[in-house]
Formats: C-alpha cells, sequence, structure tokens
C-alpha cells in the first residue's frame, strides 16, 4: 500500500490538450506555436524522456510519421510529468486519449441508438444517445490506458471513470421505460430510471472496473457530474455506485462538482464502498461565502471517509495564493477534526484553464498543502 | 368540445443547423449562410406543422439561444449572464441580469420571431414568451426591485408586449411558467403573480392566453392556476397526477402535454386518447390543447419529429371513439 504525506494532493480531471498534440494527432505539421510550445514544456517538466525517438520524428520528419497512437503516448507522458513536476501523490495522464466522458464509454457498448445532437445552451450541443435493447458491453475500456499510466506513472496511479448514474442520466432511456405498462408519469419513469442505472452499473462498469483492477488498477474515481442534476435521487447515485462497484477490491472515489452535496444526504451514505468524497469547494468560496461550510453535511451524518477537498477555482484565471489555499485546508480540519481524511486537489479538471495557468495554480496547491502540513508536524512553529 | 394541437416551445435545431451553427463559433462559415439555413429551417418546421395538421403555428423559435434570451439582450435594465441549470435537465441558459428597473424596448422581440411568423397569417402564429413569474425567478435581481413588484412590473410589460404584437396581427399567445409548478408561489408572491397576468389581460381580449407549466406536477399549483386571467392552463402530464387534476373555473381551456420531450420513445396515442376521454368526461373543459410537455428542443430533431405523429395520431383515435364526449 502506498503511504502518503499528511494532505496529500492529488489529480481531479482532465488538462487542456497541447496544441502540438491536437496537431500531432490530425497528421499535419506542427506550426510554430506548438513546437515551441513542445520545447518549453519538454524542458520544464521533461515528458519526451523515454519517448525521444517519437518526439524527435514529431518535431522533425514530415506530417504523419508519427502515429496518431504515437502522438497521444507522447499526450499521456506529457499529463502524467506534468501532474508529478507539480508534485502530486495522486496522478493520472490528464484523460490524454479522451475526448469527452459520455460518449467513448457509450460507444462501447451494445443497446445505445445516437439519434442526433442536443443542445447544451447556446451553440454548444451534445450527442445523447438513447438506450433502446439490451445493454452489452463490447468490451472493458480505459484498460491499455491504464496500462500505459501504470507503466509510467512514477507517483501513484488514479483512474477516473463516468458513473452509471451519469451515464444514464445523460441518456434517453427506451428499454426499460417501454417495459413499464400504461401511462408513463413520474412514478413510472422513475422506476424504469433505477432499472437503467443499475444495469448500466452491473453489465458495463463493474467489468470494466473488475478489468481495470485485474491490470492493477487500485485507486478508481467514479465521476458522478450529474448527481446534482435531481436533488431527490442521491439514493439512485448510491444504488448505482453500490452496483458497479459489488465485490470488487479497491479504493473507490466519488466525485460530484457545481451540486448542492446537501440535497443528496443521507441518501448518497448508502455509497457503502465509496472511500472518499471528492468535490469543488473553492467555486463556492467567494463573495463573502464559505465554500467549505457544506462539509457539516459529514459531520451531521457522522461519515468519517476522506474528502477530496477542491482547492483550486478552475473556472478562472486568478490564482489562488499557498496561503489562501492552506487557510482553506484549515477551515476543512476544523470541520471534519482529522487532518488525515484530507486529500488537497483542484475543484475539477482543469481543462478550462491554459497549460500555465493550469500549471501554476497546481504549484500554489502544492505550496499551500505543504503550509499546513508543516505546521501540523511542528505545531508550535 | 374542440381539440387543438400545436407544439408548446421550441422545436430542436436540424443536425444541418448544429454543423452550422458550431461551424459559425469557429469562424468555418459566415453568418449569412447560417442566416440562410435558418430561414430554410424555420420554413420546414412550419411545413412540419402544416402536415401534421397542427392549429396553430411556431416555427419553432430555433434561433433563439433560450427562452429568456430575447428580453434579456433587447430590454433596457437587463444584461445577459452565466450559463445556468435549466430546471432538472442537462441543458442550460443564459440566467438573465436585471441591474435597473426593466423596460421594454418596442419592436424588439417583433423582430425576433420565426421568419415565417412575421410574413404568414399571424393569426395562427403562436408567440412563446417566458412568464412574469418564471423570468423573474430565473433571473439575478440586482434592480432593488422586490422580487413581488418585479413579478407585478414584468406582467405590465408583457402586457404592453402583447398589446404591441396584438396591434400586428398576432393572437394566440402563450407564456412559459414552469416555475409555477417546479416552486408554485404563496401569500403576496401568488398575489402578485395573479395582478400580473391581470395586467396582462388588460391588453388580451379577443387574444388567446396560454400558461404553459412543465417540469412538475401541475395538481398542487391548481387553486393558483385556476385564478389566473388567461384563456388555458397546459400541464405536463408526465409530471402531473391528472387522475387528481382539479376541473378550471369559468371557461379556461386545458392544455395537456402529452408528448415528454426527456425520452426519445414514442407515446401511445391510445392511451393518450384514453386519458383526454377521462379528463373530458371528469373536467369539462370548453377545449383542449394537446402539445409537448415541455421544450421539444430535449430531444434531437428527429426524435423530435417522429414524437410529434402523436398529435394527429391522437386526434385520430379520439376521433374514431366519436371524439371527447
Amino acid at each position: 500500500m502506498t503511504s502518503h504525506p499528511l494532505f496529500p494532493t492529488q489529480e481531479i480531471g482532465s488538462l487542456m490538450k497541447p496544441r502540438w498534440q491536437l496537431q500531432g494527432q490530425q497528421g499535419v505539421a506542427l506550426d510554430e506555436r506548438a513546437r515551441t510550445e513542445f520545447r518549453t514544456w519538454d524542458e520544464k517538466i521533461h515528458f519526451s524522456r523515454g519517448a525521444e525517438a517519437s518526439a524527435n520524428s514529431l518535431l522533425t520528419d514530415p506530417p504523419g510519421k508519427v502515429s496518431p497512437d504515437e502522438v497521444r503516448d507522447l499526450g499521456a507522458l506529457f499529463g502524467l510529468r506534468y501532474f508529478e513536476t507539480r508534485g502530486l501523490d495522486r496522478v493520472y495522464d490528464a484523460e490524454a486519449r479522451r475526448i469527452e466522458m459520455y460518449e467513448y464509454p457509450i460507444r462501447q457498448m451494445h443497446g445505445f441508438q445516437f439519434f442526433g445532437h442536443v443542445r447544451s445552451f447556446d451553440n454548444k450541443y451534445y450527442l445523447k444517445a438513447a438506450n433502446t435493447g439490451e445493454i452489452r458491453l463490447e468490451r472493458p475500456y480505459h484498460v491499455e490506458e491504464f496500462d500505459f499510466v501504470r507503466t509510467h506513472a512514477k507517483a501513484e496511479p488514479k483512474l477516473p471513470i463516468t458513473g452509471p448514474y451519469t451515464l444514464a442520466d445523460w441518456s434517453f432511456n427506451e428499454q426499460f421505460l417501454a417495459r413499464q405498462k400504461g401511462w408513463k408519469g413520474r412514478a413510472t419513469r422513475r422506476a424504469a430510471q433505477r432499472e437503467f442505472v443499475v444495469d448500466i452499473a452491473r453489465k458495463a462498469i463493474r467489468p470494466t472496473l473488475a478489468a481495470l483492477i485485474e491490470k492493477g488498477c487500485r485507486v478508481i474515481q467514479i465521476d458522478e457530474p450529474a448527481a446534482g442534476t435531481h436533488p431527490d435521487e442521491g439514493a439512485l447515485v448510491a444504488e448505482g455506485f453500490n452496483a458497479a462497484t459489488e465485490g470488487l477490491d479497491a479504493e473507490f472515489t466519488m466525485h460530484i462538482c457545481f451540486s448542492d452535496y446537501r440535497d443528496l444526504f443521507p441518501a448518497l451514505l448508502e455509497a457503502k464502498r465509496c472511500r472518499q468524497w471528492a468535490w469543488e469547494f473553492a467555486n463556492r468560496d467567494r463573495d463573502g461565502l464559505d465554500g467549505y461550510e457544506v462539509l457539516n453535511v459529514l459531520r451531521e451524518y457522522g461519515d468519517t471517509r476522506d474528502v477530496g477537498l477542491g482547492v483550486l477555482d478552475v473556472h478562472r484565471d486568478e490564482m489562488e495564493t499557498p496561503q489562501k489555499i492552506a487557510e482553506r485546508i484549515r477551515r476543512a480540519t476544523k470541520i471534519l477534526g482529522d487532518p488525515k481524511r484530507i486529500w488537497v486537489n483542484p475543484d475539477c479538471g482543469l481543462r478550462t484553464r491554459s497549460l500555465e495557468v493550469a500549471y501554476a495554480k497546481l504549484g500554489a496547491m502544492q505550496r499551500g498543502a505543504e503550509l499546513v502540513r508543516a505546521e501540523f508536524s511542528n505545531p508550535r512553529t | 368540445m374542440t381539440v387543438r394541437t400545436a407544439l408548446s416551445g421550441p422545436f430542436p435545431r436540424s443536425e444541418a443547423l448544429v454543423a452550422a451553427t458550431r461551424d459559425l463559433d469557429r469562424g468555418r462559415t459566415t453568418p449569412e449562410a447560417v442566416e440562410e439555413l435558418f430561414a430554410r429551417t424555420e420554413k420546414e418546421v412550419l411545413d412540419l406543422e402544416t402536415r401534421l395538421g397542427l392549429d396553430a403555428f411556431t416555427a419553432g423559435y430555433l434561433r433563439w439561444q433560450d427562452t429568456f434570451r430575447p428580453i434579456s439582450e433587447s430590454w433596457s435594465g437587463f444584461s445577459v449572464g452565466p450559463v445556468t441549470r435549466m430546471f432538472e435537465t442537462n441543458t442550460f441558459f443564459r440566467q438573465p441580469i436585471l441591474l435597473g428597473p426593466p423596460e421594454r424596448t418596442p419592436g424588439a422581440i417583433a423582430a425576433r420571431l420565426p421568419l415565417p411568423l412575421r410574413s404568414g397569417e399571424k393569426a395562427r402564429a403562436k408567440i412563446v414568451l417566458p412568464g412574469p413569474y418564471t423570468l423573474a425567478g430565473v433571473l439575478d435581481n440586482r434592480s432593488g426591485d422586490t422580487t413581488e413588484g418585479l413579478i407585478h412590473r414584468l406582467g405590465r410589460l408583457l402586457g404592453d408586449e402583447l398589446r404591441e404584437l396584438r396591434g400586428l396581427g398576432y393572437s394566440i399567445f402563450q407564456f412559459q411558467e414552469p416555475l409555477l409548478v417546479v416552486d408554485p408561489p404563496t401569500g403576496p408572491r401568488a398575489e402578485s403573480v395573479l395582478a400580473a397576468y391581470r395586467a396582462i389581460a388588460a391588453h388580451s381580449a379577443g387574444a388567446t392566453t396560454i400558461v404553459w407549466t412543465y417540469f412538475a406536477d401541475a395538481v398542487p399549483a391548481h387553486a393558483l392556476l385556476d385564478r389566473l386571467s388567461v384563456s388555458a392552463i397546459g400541464v405536463d402530464l408526465a409530471e402531473t397526477d391528472y387522475e387528481h387534476l382539479g376541473p378550471w373555473s369559468g371557461a379556461k381551456a386545458l392544455g395537456l402535454g402529452v408528448i415528454d420531450p426527456r425520452t426519445t420513445l414514442p407515446e401511445d396515442p391510445t392511451e393518450v386518447a384514453r386519458i383526454v376521454r377521462e379528463l373530458q368526461d371528469r373536467l369539462k373543459p370548453p377545449a383542449i390543447w394537446l402539445g409537448p410537455g415541455g421544450p421539444l428542443d430535449l430531444l434531437p430533431a428527429e426524435a423530435a419529429t417522429r414524437k410529434l405523429l402523436l398529435l394527429p395520431a391522437a386526434r385520430r383515435a379520439l376521433a374514431a371513439d366519436g371524439g371527447p364526449r
């Protein structure tokens, strides 16, 4: 088992894709900006070590010489070294091979049809699938991706995967609704949705988690960003989590963000195999509001699980100082009582920030954690 | 009893429009090309509404980025704020921010209506606007006015809007009021909602005014809905416990949201006809409007088109049984 310092740090999601990776994957010649970006970051975090042949070829050979898969490998190395150089205790590859978190997992399953796009807002859309038939996993996914990370990571890897509740909530439910007799009112719809969440958990997510664990994956973050969409469905989020992880041995965490966590309690407590709640807080810690006050919900219910404490606002370039981060950690420690329960991380993935800003924010996060760590190891100073 | 059918809100953008508007944001196409496609697609939606035999036309409101945008972009006192979740959906809108007393800009809404509604048969065009309670509830109110005062004021402004649109020949108006059932107002707030709709009614003589509710059960809000000064109240049948829906007093028509935009699964016309008959027998409304229960743009265009076939099918099922009694 990996040992960690007090207030260990971890990543929580994806980063913006480097320009050189996007161009390299497309098989076009890197422009000057992409080359400079590559070289600048390589000097800083040495991500191309061990992959010099691909790196040199990407920078100097005609376009297309390096395959898209080799470029993605370089992207994954970039993500790993980016986090490791900042000193994070748990890392992943910045989801370098993933474009989004819904369509890819759904396309690994039978029983779904894409009828077209649905508007998210303005001119932003997403493909939303309908579950029209029996759910069957084509093959466990993220496994090769994890294997690459495991082979190359120096810090402890933590794999993120979209959870069953979110996959079901972001899909249309035809299969289970069609089985319900009579008018499809609210109660009928909820019953059908429960079947859908549990089925996708058992038939698609669980086998994937089992395959990942078989490959040596020990820490798995189940992402449930949809959990806050229907505040009265906390029990279903927990049921899906339990069905996905049933009988599996790994450290499971649950990431939820931009939600009113209070609404999900006490129902969410039933996610028994969840060892850590990784939530966003920094985003709401402004304008005179205490973003960490919501942690009291855990104290109220006597829940003693670890907390992944979001200390970086991923929607603002404004830089958190190490002192600000330390103060946030202290506040959370005071509420939770036990400093050993706190992991320090960004609110969510930093993909909305530039690589430079995200890197600086992670540096501040690390220094903030060190400040509080020093106070606890030397309480009188 | 009359059964009428119509869309009750925005229609989804076609896949071609999805691609074009994305390209526009990425600088890969021109505003003129997108405008041309919008005009063509509006015409296609109108043609679809005609083919389905609908009684009122919307042309889909495809250009509107969200229900509130025509107001937040054109009325003074407003600005367009952050992306905000649209109730319990995975769809978002830009929260209107009210920085000072709201004032309408004459002609602004009319200019934002779909082209076929501006140039076609205006008497059958359905103008869909946010209701005063929902608009007041979703916006970020920095105007200094109380919520109650704001609801009433927005009602007066929407009444002025209706007067202007009536003058242009429009006569069917629908106010989107999901918040009336998601968070039914009580006390002084309920009184301000009633006052707002009285202000709208002051300009609606001879027009059809509809309050359309969705995303929650209308039964708990029934008493208030029944007191609104409008011609018809629409309820979302996928959410409403219709067996406990009470009768409307006066001569209000009943709107039934029979198409659930939260699933691609088509509804059964026989089942819909059964419920319509049951409600007709029990509530005896003077007319029934059938339409989608909520915004149809929660679906992809292909699925929405398929699901709309329910409306003529339900009508046929009702007619085959001698129509609603």
